[in-house]
């Protein structure tokens, strides 16, 4: 009994490190497909259920952000089309979620007016465009784009220079 | 390119600040909700199934206890035949919601949950493919409900009229339901009859299906 609980306490260490490691993915995806804060909660708590529950079949033929960034976005499109109203604003993690931000207020308050506008552009694109471009924003490779969408590798390289036009051009008429 | 020198020092400083509260990620975490809604969505197919299975079953004997009444054979079968289809798009609904594996790519995942969403256009096309033979389940239903065969008392040359007339429609009508598809969305009287007949639900799924396929290209 006892080393079966220790194997459990092992798996969920393992987890956990893992998911402290790729937090900034997850928050990010939260904060692209959420504006309400009450949902934010419930997303988070969703995605971290589903890679809990996956973890286990877990494929090692591909990377952990790999992994995670798939099964969030696929959470977190679920999500956002069961969704009835969506309030538009930028809120920050409350205190009572998985994630906590310090200095909260100064890190709002810092924010770059340039950071703020691209956010909410990001927030405007439809859902498979705004994976498409979080993905390249946090620097994926447009082979690991294509692996975690499941489209062709060119089909990346033309979608995220058409976004690139769309977003220069938002960011000039702004 | 500014665009990633402004999102590289955002993600710098998101490391920096963003915790995890490692002793809260397991606790109160609604598991149990979680694992609920896709199993009532399983269930439901499920029951549909068995449904559509007992109606199979039930026509198959009603055709083989039938078979010399022609008239009650053919209009079993029609009624076996629909049933069959509903049946195949039910298991094949159960397949898709067994394949839905969040940890695979997006788009298929995508296209695998908004084709559950839509099951519901498979009903209205059965549903519109059997107006033209309405008439095999008033045959069928007033036998087994009142034990009346209402075809004796029907006049032969009003009868040969009617099929042939329900015959020829039946060539435009498969054509029409065929175009009835996410994929021809883009046809304006496709997307203002789906628009018309099905739920918000499954028009939301189809509609989202015709962007995943814009979006694959």
């Amino acid at each position: 009994m006892a080393r079966y609980t220790n194997i459990s306490t092992t798996r969920k260490e393992k987890f956990i490190e893992i998911l402290d490691s790729h937090k900034r993915m997850i928050y990010k995806v939260v904060n692209s497909y959420c504006v309400n804060q009450e949902d934010r909660k419930d997303l988070e708590q969703e995605i971290i259920i589903q890679l809990w529950k996956s973890f286990d079949n877990y494929n090692p033929d591909f990377s952990y952000s790999t992994w995670i960034y798939r099964i969030a976005l696929n959470v977190a499109i679920s999500f956002f089309r069961k969704q009835k109203s969506w309030r538009s604003r930028f809120d920050p993690f409350p205190e009572e979620t998985l994630f906590n931000i310090q200095d909260e207020e100064k890190f709002n308050s810092e924010r770059d007016d340039k950071l703020i506008l691209l956010q909410q552009l990001i927030q405007q694109l439809d859902e498979l465009s705004k994976a498409l471009m979080l993905l390249y924003l946090d620097g994926k490779r447009h082979d690991e784009i294509a692996e975690i969408l499941g489209i062709s590798k060119t089909n990346v390289a033309t979608k995220i220079s058409r976004l690139k036009v769309k977003l220069s051009k938002s960011f000039e008429n702004e | 390119m500014e665009l990633e020198q402004l999102m590289e020092e955002y993600n710098r400083k998101l490391d920096e600040i963003i915790h995890l509260n490692k002793n809260n990620t397991f606790k109160n975490l609604p598991f149990r909700k979680s694992r609920q809604t896709t199993n009532s969505l399983l269930f439901y197919r499920i029951t549909e199934v068995a449904f559509w299975g007992l109606v199979v079953v039930f026509m198959g004997s009603f055709v083989a206890f039938h078979l010399k009444e022609i008239h009650l054979a053919v209009s079993g079968l029609i009624i076996e035949l629909f049933a069959l289809i509903a049946l195949t798009g039910s298991i094949g609904q159960i397949v898709l919601i067994r394949q839905i594996d969040y940890s695979k790519p997006v788009v298929e995942i995508r296209k695998k949950i908004e084709s559950v969403n839509a099951h519901g256009l498979l009903f209205i096309k059965l549903l519109m493919i059997s107006l033209p033979v309405w008439w095999v389940y008033a045959i069928v239903g007033l036998y087994l409900l009142f034990g009346i065969d209402i075809y004796p008392y029907l006049n032969p040359k009003f009868v040969t009229v009617y099929l042939t007339m329900n015959g020829v429609l039946v060539i435009p009508l498969i054509w029409f339901l065929n175009k009835l598809s996410y994929e021809n969305l883009h046809i304006k009287w496709v997307q203002k009859t789906i628009n018309g007949l099905t739920s918000p639900r499954t028009r939301k799924a189809l509609h989202f299906l015709k962007e995943i396929e814009v979006f694959e290209k």
